[in-house]
């Protein structure tokens, strides 16, 4: 390869990985965070649910 | 004469229902920035070259430091990281003032999405570090105050799981954000305090061109605002997770 065009790449070819990993590193954690924030507020919001169903009962008792 | 009422925030209203528009608005700005960042930002130079070189239609004269591009995602979230630390300060301070647990709830929220985004920050820097400098860790001033930061963001979170009492958590749980805090502007100012610090510093290596400082301002701006929409989810889930435990025993 030219000499001139190997030293270019030099310093971009090995930085993709890091540079991928960052980028990628960045968005699945936020979205991990999102999933797991997502989830607890619906499961408590069926947990809720589920005790406003069961005060009910017990008021019509 | 009347005594004054603390406002406690609560879940609900337009705060929450902006929540998630904000999410959205939120990843479509930082894909936008990341767009910016590898199609638009001039990649910085690094030692020239011993004779010029055409690549593509662009004469090239300099080597191209494509790993600086870290810097686009690390820097928002480094300064969200800040934002809501301090946020969970202000909150702990609060209820240090007030005793209403909400406040330590709001504190609590901000310090779990700091810590996230000092991880981030941590993971993010460490990767140009382990690129640029060869090695995965230095004791640098900046890495090593940082370092102290997210430590403290983690101390937090054990030391709230090791008090039962909720009065004596909230209490420590807010001096811990408060001397969490105080490593901000440390943290911040370390860099310009010890010139020796090879970490790099904008204003001292000539500033933001135009179109580095368009992408930095496009990704902080959906950092932030990624940053408020977990904040508020958080917030509603933790809310609604108290609501539900105090009819729990309202009802036993």
């Amino acid at each position: 390869m030219n000499p001139i065009l190997a030293d270019i790449y030099s310093t971009v070819i090995p930085s993709a990985p890091y540079l991928i990993a960052a980028y990628a590193l960045v968005w699945a954690a936020l979205l991990v965070y999102v999933i797991i924030v997502v989830r607890g507020l619906k499961k408590t919001e069926a947990q809720m649910a589920v005790l406003e169903e069961a005060v009910r009962a017990k008021g019509g008792d | 004469m009347a005594k004054k009422t603390t406002r406690v925030p609560e879940a609900g209203g337009w705060p929450d229902a902006v929540a998630v528009p904000a999410l959205i608005a939120g990843a479509v700005l930082t894909t936008v920035g990341f767009l910016m960042a590898f199609l638009w930002a001039a990649p910085v130079n690094g030692a020239a070259l011993s004779a010029p070189e055409l690549v593509g239609d662009v004469m090239v004269t300099h080597q191209q430091l494509i790993s600086q591009k870290i810097f686009y995602f690390h820097m928002p979230v480094a300064i969200v990281s800040f934002v809501a630390l301090a946020f969970g300060a202000y909150y702990g301070i609060r209820f240090l003032m007030t005793r209403e647990q909400r406040f330590d709830t709001c504190s609590r929220v901000a310090m779990e999405i700091a810590l996230l985004f000092v991880v981030l920050t941590m993971i993010t820097g460490d990767l140009w570090t382990r690129f640029e400098w060869g090695v995965w860790w230095t004791w640098e001033p900046r890495l090593t105050t940082y370092l102290i930061l997210m430590l403290i963001a983690i101390a937090y979170f054990v030391l709230r799981n090791a008090v039962d009492d909720p009065e004596r958590r909230a209490t420590y749980a807010g001096v811990v954000s408060v001397i969490a805090l105080v490593d901000v502007p440390v943290c911040f100012m370390i860099t310009r305090l010890i010139p020796s610090s090879i970490h790099p510093v904008v204003a001292r290596e000539g500033g933001m061109s135009p179109d580095m400082a368009a992408t930095v301002f496009v990704v902080l701006a959906g950092m932030m605002l990624v940053g408020y929409g977990l904040y508020r989810l958080r917030f509603r889930e933790a809310r609604l997770g108290e609501r539900l435990q105090a009819l729990k025993d309202m009802l036993e």
